[in-house]
C-alpha cells in the first residue's frame, strides 16, 4: 500500500458557504493549525477540489509498484497522477480514497444508483464498475472539475437556484449525468426524454420535479453562452 | 473484490493466450456484469483479461446486407448508429430499453451477451443454485419468484431468467456470434448460443474455455420491416423486464407477410416464438390472429408462486407490439 | 426585509457546497492513518454461530484485526431512552454473543488497511452456524406465538356495541409491506479516539442522542464523545437512532489504535439500520343512515424483532382525523426473525393512513356517499380523542381547494367510466395528517464584530434546508443578510438540540434560535448602555432602544452594532437560549388532502400515477422553495410506497430477496408524474410557537398511497388492501399456480 501522499496537507477550511473569499485567504495563509483549535474536525477534510487547481501534478507514485500493483497515469479534472495501484482498486475507491475526491458519492457499490456517477473521456459512467487500473490513460472528470474557481458550471448554478436536492448526496452524480446529457445531441430536449436520460440517478429525496427544472433552465443557459 | 491478476490484451489472439483454457480466468470488458459479481463474491476469477483495448469497435455493413458489430461496441454507441435505428430498430429500441444511460455507456454487445442471472438466490452466495453450486438445488422454484424467473425454458433444476433485452432483439432478428478460441475462430447461431438450463444450469452458453467473442453479425434487416421492442415492468425505467417483446413484421396490404417474434423476462434465455410466427404469417392483421399467436407462444409455459402474471403479460407485450406496428 | 425574510424562499445557504461536492457526508473524512472495517453478516435467519474460520482472512493482504464475538470487549448496553438522550432501536451490541437474530446481523467485522482489502478479506471469513428454525413473516409470527400488547391504543365510547346495527358497516383488512428507508447515503461511521475520547463522523439524524448512547455503552463520560454530522446522506428515520456499526466501528478504531471507517454495504441496509414493519389493519366502520361515522375501530398488528419491542402506531391518525363517538384503536406487535424496525418518513400515518384513507373510501362508496363529501362530513372539528380544539386546522379548506384545482367535480364516479385511448382513468382522494411536535431544544447565538452572525445548534439539516430556515429567523430579527449568517449543525459540542425527525426540527430550533438572538441583541444593549457604550444614559431595558437592520437606535440616533463591540474590544455579544417543548392547551397536528389521478392500460398491464394535486396545512411556511420540495419528494415516495416497494423475505427461512437497489424498486425519474402540484396554505399557527409553523416533512408521504390506491379503483374495479399495488393484482386471466 502506498502512501497518501496528499495527507500530509495541512490547510484547513472554514465551513462558511458564503464567503469563498474568506476561505481563499485562511487557504493562502497555508494556516496549519489557524483554524483547528476552533473549527469542527469535518472542516480538515482534504482540500481537493482546491488541490488540483493549485497544485498541477500530486499525488504521484514515482516509485515502481509494488508486487501485485501497476503503475497508471490518471488525468483527473485537468491534473495527470502518476499511481500505482493494485488490479482490485476501483476507480471510485481510488478517487475518494486516494484522492481525496470525495464529491463523487458511493450509494449502492453496485451499479444500481448513479452516486458515483462521472465523466471518463467526456463520457458518463458509474465509477463504481470500474477498475481504476482499466483507465490506465483515461481523462476523468468529477464533480470537482466542474466549477470553474468559484463561478459555477451552469448545471450546478441551476441545481442551487431550483433546490435541485434535498440531501445532496446523489447530487454529484445527477449534476455529472446532466453536463453529459446537455451536451448529447442524440438526447431529445423534452421533458420526456431528460427524464428517461436521468433515470440511472435515483434520488430518494425525490427531487425529480426540481431537477427537470434545473437541467432544462440550465440548458438554455448553456445554449445562450455558446 | 478478491485479489486476482491483471493482464491487458492487445490483440484478440493475445487475449485468447492469456486467458488460455483457465477455468478461473475471465475477460473483462464493461464490467457491469462481471464487477458487479466479482464484489458480491460470486465470481472469483484469478485472472482477469482486459479486452477494453483490442479493435473491436467497429460497425460494418457486409456486402450481403449483414452487419457485423465489435465485440466492443457498447450499447450507447450500438443503439444510436444509424443503420441500426433504421433497419434493426428493435435492436435500438430493445438496448435503450436496457439498464441506464450510464450503464450503457459501458456496457458492450459481447458482454450484454454474457450477462449473467439476476436471481437472488444465485446472488445471495448461500442459498442452493444449481448455478452457482451444480447439484445444490434450486431455491428459487419454492421460493420468491416473482420478477426475475421465468415461465419458458425453464426446468426442475433452475428458472432464473436470462436478464437482456438487447439478446431478445437479436434473436428475433437472427445473428451469428463469431468467437476466437484457442482452436481457432469460430461461429455460433445465435439462437444456440443461449442455453437452456436442463439438467446443467450451470452451463449457460455455448462458448468453450477461453474462447472470446469478437463479433456479433445481425442478418440482413427484412425488406420493409417493421420492428419495435415493448418492454413491460414495475417502474418506468431502470429495471428489467417482467415481460417484452421483440417483433419484426412485413406487410402486404393487411396481410401479414412475415413475422418474427422473440420474448424477454419470461425465458430462461432470450426466447424465440417459432411457433407463433408461423400463427401469424398469412393472417391478416387484427387483434384475434394477435391473440392467437400470443396464445400459442406463452404455450407450455410453467407458472410459479410468484410469477403467474408473466404468462398474460408475455402475451400482452405480443399483441401491444404488433397492434402498434401494423397500425 | 424582516418582514419578508420568513415564508420568503431563499436558496439553501448550504447549497454551493452540495453542488460543487464540497458538503462532507460521514465517509468523506479521512483521518490521518485510517484504517477500513467491512462487516461479515450473517447468512442465516435464526441460530447459533458455532464456528468461524479466520485463517484465510488473517492472511488477506492488509488486514489489521478481525473482531467478533470471542474477540470484543465487553461493554454495555444503553437503557435506550429518549428522555435521557441515550436511546437506540436495536439495545443488543453487536458481537454480544453468538446468537443470530435475523439475516445480514454482523457476525464479525474485519479491519484492513484499505476498502479493498477489508472487503476482500472479509470475504474470506468462513461462518458455520446451528440453524433454528426461522419466523419469516407477520402470519407466521401470530402462528407461532401469538401478538403482544403495543402502546398507542385508545378507546372511546361503544365501538362493538355500535357497529352490528348500523345502517351501513365494512369489516376489511389491509396489509403493508416491510418497507426500507434507502436513503442513498450508506450508513457510515468514522471513529477516532485520543485517549478515552472518542470522536465519529457519523450519518445522524441525532448526534446527541448517538453521543449519550455511546457514553452509555462505553462507560464514558457524554463530555468525552464528540458525534459530527454536518451533512447526512438523508435519512427518512433510519439515522435516528444509533445501529450496530457505530459501535463496531468505535470499538474497532480503540482496538486497533487506528481511525476506523466503516460503511454499511447497501444489502445490509436493509437487515440491519431499521425498516418500517409489516402491518396487519383489520378497520371496521359503520354509518347512519346520513353517512355519519357512528363506529370506528382500527385494529392494527406489526411485526417486530425478537430482540426489541417496535410498535407501529397505526392508528395514531385515526383516532382525531373524524369525527366519531365510538372508537377502538389497538396496537399489537408480533416477534419475527428481522432486524428491528423503526420509525420510516410518517410512521404509523403512513401505513396506518393507507388503511383509514381506503376505508374511508370504502365507506363512502358503501354509504352511497362521494368519497370528497363524506370526508367533509365527516372530519372532526376538535380532537375527540383529547378531548381538546386544535389549535388550527384548515382541512377542509384544503380539501376543497385541492379538489378544485384536481377537477374532482369532473370525476363520472361510475368505475371505470373514464377512458383516454389505451388507458382508463381513475381519480382518487385521501385526507393527510400529521401530529405537530415541539421539543425543548437550546442555540447559541453571537452577533460578531467582523458584521456576521454566528449560530450553533446540536441538531442536524437533514436535506430539510434546517440551515436555511436558521439563518431566516437570525436574518428576520437582525436584519443581517444572508450571507451574514453562518450557522453549523451536527455537533454534539453545540448546544443541545432535537434529532431531525417527525417533522418536528423547525417548530423545535426555531424558537430557540430566536431566543438566542434577542439574547444576543441584550448583551449588546447591555455593552451599548454600560458606562463606555454610546448609550450610557440609556437604560438598557428601556423599549425606546431598538435592534434592527444591524443598528441600535435610540430616538433617532443609531449607532452600528459593529462599532458597540469594536468601541470597547469585543469580539461578539452572545447568546443562548434553551427553550420549552409545546404544552397541551391544543391538539397541535398538520392536515391537508391529495388528489391523484392514475392510468390503467388494461391492454399492457401497465399503472401509471399522471396528475398529483395536494394542499397542505402545516402552518406558516418558513422557506416557500425547500418546504415545496419536501411535499414534493414526499409524494414520490408516497407514489413508491403505492406502487413497488416492498422488501422480500423467503417464507421458508426469512432471507431477504431484494435487499439491493436494483430489485427494491423505487421510483426513478421517469415515473415522475408530469404534473404535480402542491398548495400550501400558509395560515400561521401561532399557538404553536411564534413563528407559526409546525413541520412539513413527514405529512407529504400520509394519505398517497390510499389516493392512489382509491383512484385504481375507481379505473379498475379492483380494491387494492395489500400494498404494493403491483400490475398483477390489477390482471385477469392469471392462470393457477399447481403447488409442488
Amino acid at each position: 500500500m502506498s502512501d497518501h501522499q496528499n495527507n500530509g496537507d495541512s490547510r484547513v477550511e472554514t465551513f462558511d458557504a458564503r464567503s469563498p473569499s474568506r476561505r481563499r485567504f485562511l487557504k493562502s495563509m497555508g494556516a496549519s493549525g489557524l483554524a483547528a483549535a476552533t473549527a469542527p474536525a469535518w472542516a480538515q477534510i482534504a482540500q481537493a477540489s482546491q488541490q488540483q487547481q493549485n497544485a498541477p501534478v500530486e499525488p504521484q507514485d514515482d516509485g515502481a509498484p509494488a508486487e501485485g500493483e501497476q503503475q497508471i497515469q490518471l488525468t483527473v479534472n485537468g491534473v495527470e497522477h502518476t499511481l500505482n495501484v493494485k488490479p482490485n482498486a476501483v476507480l471510485l475507491d481510488v478517487l475518494r480514497d486516494r484522492l481525496m475526491l470525495t464529491g463523487t458519492k458511493k450509494g449502492c457499490d453496485q451499479g444500481q444508483c448513479g452516486a458515483c456517477t462521472l465523466l471518463v473521456n467526456d463520457t458518463a459512467i458509474n465509477s463504481c464498475l470500474s477498475l481504476a487500473v482499466s483507465h490506465d490513460g483515461d481523462s476523468v472528470t468529477t464533480i470537482e472539475g466542474l466549477s470553474n474557481g468559484d463561478e459555477l458550471h451552469p448545471v450546478q448554478a441551476a441545481f442551487w437556484e431550483h433546490d435541485a436536492y434535498q440531501c445532496g448526496y446523489c447530487t454529484s452524480g445527477q449534476i455529472m449525468s446532466a453536463v453529459a446529457i446537455l451536451n448529447d445531441d442524440n438526447i431529445g430536449s423534452d421533458d420526456a426524454s431528460v427524464r428517461e436520460a436521468m433515470s440511472g440517478n435515483i434520488c430518494r429525496c425525490g427531487a425529480y420535479k426540481n431537477i427537470l427544472a434545473a437541467v432544462q433552465d440550465a440548458r438554455g443557459k448553456m445554449e445562450g453562452a455558446s | 473484490m478478491r485479489e486476482f491478476d491483471y493482464a491487458r490484451a492487445d490483440s484478440p489472439r493475445q487475449a485468447v493466450s492469456t486467458h488460455g483454457s483457465n477455468e478461473q480466468a475471465a475477460y473483462l470488458a464493461g464490467g457491469t456484469t462481471l464487477l458487479d459479481l466479482v464484489k458480491i463474491d460470486i465470481m472469483r476469477p484469478e485472472q482477469v483479461v482486459d479486452i477494453n483495448r483490442l479493435d473491436l469497435n467497429e460497425i460494418e455493413t457486409l456486402d450481403d446486407g449483414r452487419t457485423r458489430i465489435g465485440a466492443l461496441v457498447t450499447n450507447t454507441a450500438l443503439a444510436r448508429h444509424e443503420r441500426i435505428q433504421s433497419d434493426y430498430t428493435v435492436l435500438s429500441e430493445a438496448l435503450l430499453s436496457g439498464a441506464t444511460t450510464q450503464l450503457r455507456n459501458k456496457a458492450t454487445t459481447a458482454g450484454n451477451v454474457m450477462q449473467r442471472v439476476r436471481c437472488p438466490y444465485f446472488r445471495d452466495g448461500v442459498s442452493s443454485c444449481n448455478k452457482r453450486e451444480p447439484g445444490s438445488g434450486c431455491a428459487a422454484i419454492e421460493g420468491h419468484n416473482r420478477s426475475v424467473h421465468a415461465v419458458l425454458g425453464t426446468s426442475e433444476h433452475c428458472i432464473a431468467t436470462h436478464p437482456s433485452d438487447m439478446c431478445v432483439a437479436m434473436a428475433a432478428i437472427g445473428a451469428t456470434v463469431t468467437v476466437e478460441g484457442p482452436e481457432g475462430q469460430r461461429e455460433i447461431d445465435f439462437l444456440d448460443f443461449h442455453l437452456l438450463p436442463g439438467d446443467a444450469p450451470e452451463r449457460e452458453h455455448n462458448l468453450k474455455p477461453g474462447e472470446l467473442i469478437t463479433h456479433v453479425t445481425l442478418d440482413a434487416p427484412l425488406n420493409n420491416g417493421r420492428s419495435g421492442y415493448l418492454k413491460l415492468r414495475d417502474r418506468a425505467s431502470y429495471q428489467f423486464a417482467l415481460a417484452s417483446s421483440a417483433v419484426i413484421v412485413t406487410l402486404d396490404g393487411d396481410t401479414i407477410v412475415d413475422a418474427r417474434v422473440a420474448l424477454g423476462g419470461v425465458g430462461t434465455k432470450p426466447w424465440r416464438a417459432h411457433e407463433a410466427e408461423k400463427a401469424l404469417k398469412g393472417q391478416q392483421v387484427s387483434e384475434s390472429s394477435f391473440q392467437r399467436a400470443a396464445e400459442i407462444a406463452m404455450q407450455g409455459a410453467t407458472p410459479y408462486a410468484h410469477n403467474a402474471f408473466k404468462i398474460p403479460l408475455g402475451q400482452q407485450a405480443i399483441v401491444r407490439n404488433l397492434t402498434t406496428l401494423t397500425a | 426585509m424582516s418582514d419578508s425574510i420568513i415564508g420568503a424562499g431563499p436558496k439553501r445557504i448550504d447549497g454551493q457546497r452540495k453542488v460543487t461536492g464540497e458538503a462532507p457526508y460521514a465517509a468523506d473524512h479521512h483521518p490521518d492513518n485510517m484504517a477500513y472495517g467491512y462487516g461479515v453478516f450473517s447468512t442465516i435467519a435464526s441460530g447459533t454461530i458455532t464456528g468461524l474460520d479466520l485463517e484465510a482472512a488473517r492472511q488477506s493482504p492488509g488486514v489489521i484485526d478481525i473482531f467478533h464475538h470471542n474477540h470484543f470487549p465487553e461493554l454495555h448496553r444503553t437503557p435506550s431512552s429518549m428522555a435521557q438522550g441515550n436511546k437506540v432501536e436495536e439495545t443488543r451490541l453487536p458481537f454480544e454473543d453468538n446468537r443470530v437474530h435475523y439475516e445480514g446481523q454482523f457476525v464479525a467485522l474485519v479491519v484492513a488497511d484499505t476498502f479493498d482489502n477489508a472487503r476482500a478479506a472479509a470475504r474470506k471469513v468462513g461462518v458455520s452456524y446451528q440453524r433454528d428454525d426461522a419466523i419469516a413473516n407477520l402470519d407466521q409470527g401470530v402462528k407461532a406465538h401469538g401478538t403482544k400488547p403495543g402502546s398507542g391504543n385508545h378507546e372511546r365510547g361503544d365501538a362493538e356495541g355500535n357497529f352490528d346495527g348500523a345502517a351501513h358497516s365494512i369489516d376489511v383488512t389491509y396489509t403493508t409491506p416491510v418497507e426500507t428507508h434507502n436513503p442513498m447515503e450508506m450508513h457510515a461511521s468514522v471513529a477516532s479516539w485520543e485517549g478515552d475520547r472518542l470522536s465519529i463522523f457519523e450519518s445522524s439524524q441525532g448526534v446527541v442522542q448517538q453521543r449519550g448512547a455511546l457514553s452509555k455503552i462505553f462507560g464514558i463520560p457524554p463530555s468525552h464523545i464528540r458525534v459530527e454530522s454536518p451533512f447526512i446522506g438523508s435519512g427518512f428515520g433510519s439515522k435516528l437512532w444509533m445501529w450496530p456499526h457505530a459501535v463496531a466501528a468505535s470499538v474497532a478504531a480503540r482496538e486497533t489504535g487506528r481511525p476506523v471507517q466503516l460503511v454499511v454495504p447497501r444489502p445490509q441496509m436493509f437487515t440491519t439500520t431499521g425498516h418500517r414493519p409489516e402491518t396487519r389493519q383489520r378497520m371496521r366502520l359503520a354509518t347512519d343512515d346520513n353517512g355519519r361515522l357512528v363506529s370506528l375501530r382500527h385494529e392494527s398488528i406489526n411485526t417486530t424483532s425478537f430482540t426489541d419491542q417496535y410498535v407501529e402506531t397505526c392508528g395514531s391518525v385515526t383516532q382525531s382525523l373524524y369525527s366519531c363517538p365510538n372508537l377502538t384503536v389497538s396496537h399489537e406487535t408480533t416477534r419475527v426473525n428481522r432486524g428491528t424496525p423503526t420509525s420510516m418518513r410518517a410512521p404509523g400515518a403512513a401505513p396506518g393512513l393507507f388503511a383509514l384513507e381506503s376505508a374511508i373510501d370504502e365507506m363512502a362508496l358503501a354509504a352511497g356517499v362521494d368519497p370528497l363529501e363524506f370526508r367533509l362530513n365527516n372530519y372532526a372539528d376538535r380532537d375527540e380523542s383529547q378531548d381538546l380544539d386544535f389549535s388550527s386546522n384548515h382541512i377542509r379548506e384544503a380539501t376543497e381547494k385541492a379538489a378544485e384545482k384536481f377537477g374532482w367535480h369532473d370525476r363520472n364516479p361510475e368505475v371505470g367510466s373514464m377512458r383516454d385511448g389505451h388507458e382508463i382513468v381513475g381519480y382518487g382522494m385521501a385526507a393527510c395528517n400529521w401530529e405537530a411536535i415541539k421539543r425543548e431544544c437550546e442555540a447559541r447565538v453571537s452577533l460578531r464584530a467582523d458584521g456576521t452572525a454566528y449560530v450553533t445548534c446540536a441538531t442536524q439539516d437533514i436535506g430539510t434546508g434546517t440551515y436555511t430556515i436558521i439563518a431566516q429567523t437570525v436574518s428576520d430579527i437582525t436584519g443581517l443578510g444572508l450571507e451574514k449568517i453562518t450557522v453549523r449543525l451536527g455537533d454534539t459540542s453545540y448546544p443541545n438540540g432535537p434529532i431531525s425527525g417527525g417533522s418536528w426540527t423547525t417548530a423545535t430550533t426555531l424558537p430557540a434560535v430566536a431566543a438566542a438572538t434577542r439574547e444576543a441583541i441584550k448583551e449588546l444593549k447591555g455593552y451599548a448602555t454600560s458606562e463606555k457604550g454610546d448609550f450610557a444614559d440609556v437604560d438598557n431595558d428601556s423599549d425606546s432602544l431598538v435592534f434592527e437592520n444591524g443598528q441600535l437606535t435610540h430616538d433617532g440616533q443609531g449607532v452600528n452594532y459593529v462599532d458597540v463591540l469594536k468601541g470597547q474590544k469585543l469580539a461578539s455579544a452572545d447568546g443562548h437560549a434553551h427553550t420549552q417543548g409545546a404544552d397541551d392547551r391544543y391538539s397541535y397536528r398538520s392536515f391537508g388532502a391529495h388528489f391523484v389521478e392514475v392510468r390503467w392500460d388494461p391492454g399492457i398491464s401497465n399503472l401509471r400515477v399522471s396528475r398529483v394535486v395536494s394542499a397542505i396545512d402545516v402552518g406558516r411556511v418558513i422557506n416557500s422553495l425547500t418546504a415545496r420540495n419536501q411535499v414534493e419528494g414526499a409524494i414520490v415516495m408516497g407514489l413508491g410506497m403505492a406502487h413497488f416497494e416492498a422488501t422480500d423475505y423467503d417464507a421458508r427461512n426469512g432471507r431477504p430477496v431484494n435487499n439491493n437497489y436494483a430489485e427494491y424498486v423505487v421510483p426513478v425519474h421517469a415515473d415522475q408524474p408530469p404534473e404535480v402540484d402542491v398548495i400550501l396554505l400558509d395560515y400561521p399557527d401561532l399557538e404553536f410557537n411564534e413563528f407559526g409553523a409546525r413541520g412539513i416533512g413527514e405529512i407529504g408521504i400520509t394519505g398517497m398511497a390510499a389516493a392512489v390506491a382509491n383512484a385504481v379503483y375507481h379505473a379498475t374495479g379492483k380494491r387494492i388492501r395489500d400494498l404494493p399495488i403491483f400490475k398483477e393484482k390489477l390482471m385477469e386471466n392469471i392462470p393457477a399456480v399447481q403447488s409442488a
